[in-house]
């Protein structure tokens, strides 16, 4: 009898929760704020529901939903080569660009984008090469494991190695703030962590905005995704509609400073 | 099955002869369970460093076999991603790290020892000790982020960089290091016997002369000792390098130039490292474990060269 007592709301714990209404959603530390907002207001929606939400850089995000420990997965960035035997089904869910930012103090305010893989290449070091002050250049670069900094490599660097002497910050939080200190500074974050102080670099002469974005003059932008394992079912497949819904769409995921999938009018590629 | 008869012998013991064999017969048992209690406590501390030993071993012995211990320990590139795993640049920012450390930390902590042994009144000595000790307790995070927000801005203007790298690091390790050092060093002055001190002031030598001549070299295995476990708090430190080295896996090239260091390459790679690049990280974490088995061990045998001369 007693041990019925203690084995009953044990049971409902591991097995209840885990199986039939909890949602695991890991991956990109980009994607955390709409993962985050929109599970608080999908459990105010669903009661009996629990979304749980971390960030562990996309890597890792993958990693979990091809493995079992997570039912979503997200990525900034598109699957590596040897991701993609893994039996994952791609949502894409807004798109991003990545903003290469610098010290508001800074004259610079357009490079080509030839000019921005040089300098994080390490071939251009000072700013007066660029049309700026006599200053030596101070790169801040994204650790590995970051899918902005995938996505950085792939679209500016052409997947060339980055200068390997540049200091490199664990998060975008660190990579601003440093940035909006130092007046060398040179970093790249999304566009929806630009805040006013530090200034975002026209590439090619086109401001990173919505509408250069979604026009698609901005070179260096990307979709970001949440993965699951073979088609999304269940409360994973509810999950994912409502971060589709114009609800989140239009809210979450504007506030968040991205912009929204449904914006180009397709359902992403 | 063997207790239950002396169980049962309990209460008629108590009922007839004498409350003393009671007494001694709990007291035996209490002793006898607080004695293997205290086996198992020590045997668990023994255990969990083997079998930390022999996970990492297990998970980072392929490196050594496969990539080739050559290649892993004196390997100038690390880039694991394109499968160059030569940790020989992490191991010198590591050295750069801790010797920079040291050196900035030990006047510190020995001045700040012996200012407390010997020179402070009671009562400054009453709030400079918890000072000092208090600086121990605070979690490194807490002086990553006093780097990261205050130090970095001032050694950025300092050497024209960002402020990343192995002066920031070589601060901030410097005070976490001191009441380690202080701690020891004050230890090994107060080992020395009264008289020792008594003989120099009798003699008429100064404060500084007692000091400098008689208790420094009288103390001069402990303090070196205390130095070693200084070293290792050092090279052993992860999260407060991270926040502040910059975490360019790279050679040395400068007191204001990012650097990495073992730990803190462990700690960024973590998260996303798969395969040969994981297994490298439990390489490198071989190495850290013997390095500071090596630490110990001189630490031990200096404890034993200290009992023989005194």
């Amino acid at each position: 009898m007693l041990l019925a007592v203690i084995a009953l709301p044990l049971a409902g714990c591991s097995r209840g929760n885990s199986a039939q209404n909890k949602i695991i959603v890991t991956g990109s530390t980009t994607i955390q704020p709409i993962a985050e907002v929109a599970k608080e207001d999908y459990e105010r929606r669903n009661p009996d529901q629990v979304v749980l939400v971390s960030g562990v850089g996309s890597s890792a995000g993958i990693e979990n939903v091809s493995s079992g420990t997570s039912d979503i997965g997200t990525s900034s960035r598109e699957l590596k080569d040897e991701e993609l035997d893994l039996g994952l089904v791609d949502t894409p869910i807004a798109y991003d660009a990545i903003a290469v930012i610098v010290n508001p103090s800074n004259p610079v305010t357009s490079l080509s984008k030839a000019q921005v893989k040089a300098i994080f290449q390490g071939t251009i070091t000072n700013w007066s090469e660029v049309g700026g002050p006599d200053m030596a250049i101070g790169l801040v670069n994204r650790d590995e494991a970051s899918g902005t900094r995938e996505a950085f490599a792939k679209i500016v660097l052409d997947k060339e190695r980055f200068d390997p002497t540049a200091v490199i910050l664990p998060g975008t939080g660190q990579v601003r703030s440093v940035v909006a200190q130092e007046p060398r500074a040179i970093g790249y974050i999304s566009l929806g962590f630009v805040t006013d102080d530090v200034k975002a670099i026209a590439i090619d002469g086109v401001e990173p905005s919505e509408a250069t974005v979604v026009s698609g003059t901005y070179p260096v932008q990307r979709v970001l995704h949440m993965f699951t394992k073979g088609a999304p079912t269940g409360l994973a497949k509810s999950y994912l509609d409502f971060v589709l819904s114009p609800d989140v769409q239009e809210s979450v995921v504007r506030d968040a400073g991205f912009i929204p999938i449904t914006a180009k009018g397709l359902t992403g590629d | 099955m063997t207790d239950e008869p002396r169980m049962e012998d309990m209460p008629s013991v108590r009922g007839e002869v004498s409350n003393l064999k009671l007494v001694s017969r709990a007291t035996y048992f209490k002793e006898a369970a607080l004695k293997n209690l205290f086996l198992l406590c020590a045997f668990m501390a023994v255990a969990g460093v083997a079998l930390i030993f022999v996970f990492v071993g297990y998970r980072g012995w392929p490196i050594f076999s496969e990539v080739g211990a050559g290649n892993f320990l004196f390997g100038m590139e690390w880039l694991p991603t394109e499968g160059l795993f030569g940790i020989l640049p992490l191991f010198v920012g590591s050295i750069v790290v801790t010797v920079g450390a040291l050196l900035l930390g030990t006047p510190l902590a020995v001045g700040a020892a012996v200012f407390l042994s010997e020179i402070a009144p009671p009562k400054v000595r009453s709030i400079v000790r918890p000072a000092i000790e208090l600086l121990a307790g605070v979690p490194s995070v807490v002086y990553g982020f006093f780097g990261l927000l205050i130090l970095r801005p001032i050694v950025a203007d300092l050497t024209g960089g960002l402020g990343f790298g192995p002066l920031t690091a070589w601060i901030i390790l410097a005070i976490m290091i001191v009441p380690t050092i202080a701690t020891l060093t004050e230890d090994a002055l107060h080992s020395i016997p009264g008289g020792v001190r008594e003989a120099s002031y009798a003699m008429g030598a100064t404060t500084w002369q007692t000091i400098s001549r008689v208790l420094l070299p009288a103390a001069k295995i402990g303090i070196v000792d205390a130095i070693i476990l200084g070293m290792g708090r050092a090279i052993g430190e992860t999260m407060a390098v991270l926040m502040v080295v910059g975490n360019a896996p790279g050679f040395f090239r400068g007191m204001g130039e990012p650097l990495s260091t073992l730990t803190s390459q462990i700690v960024m790679d973590m998260p996303y490292a798969s395969g040969m690049h994981r297994t490298a990280l439990f390489g490198m974490a071989i190495i850290l474990f013997l390095v500071s088995m090596g630490l110990v061990l001189t630490v031990r045998l200096l404890s034993r060269l200290r009992e023989e001369t005194s």
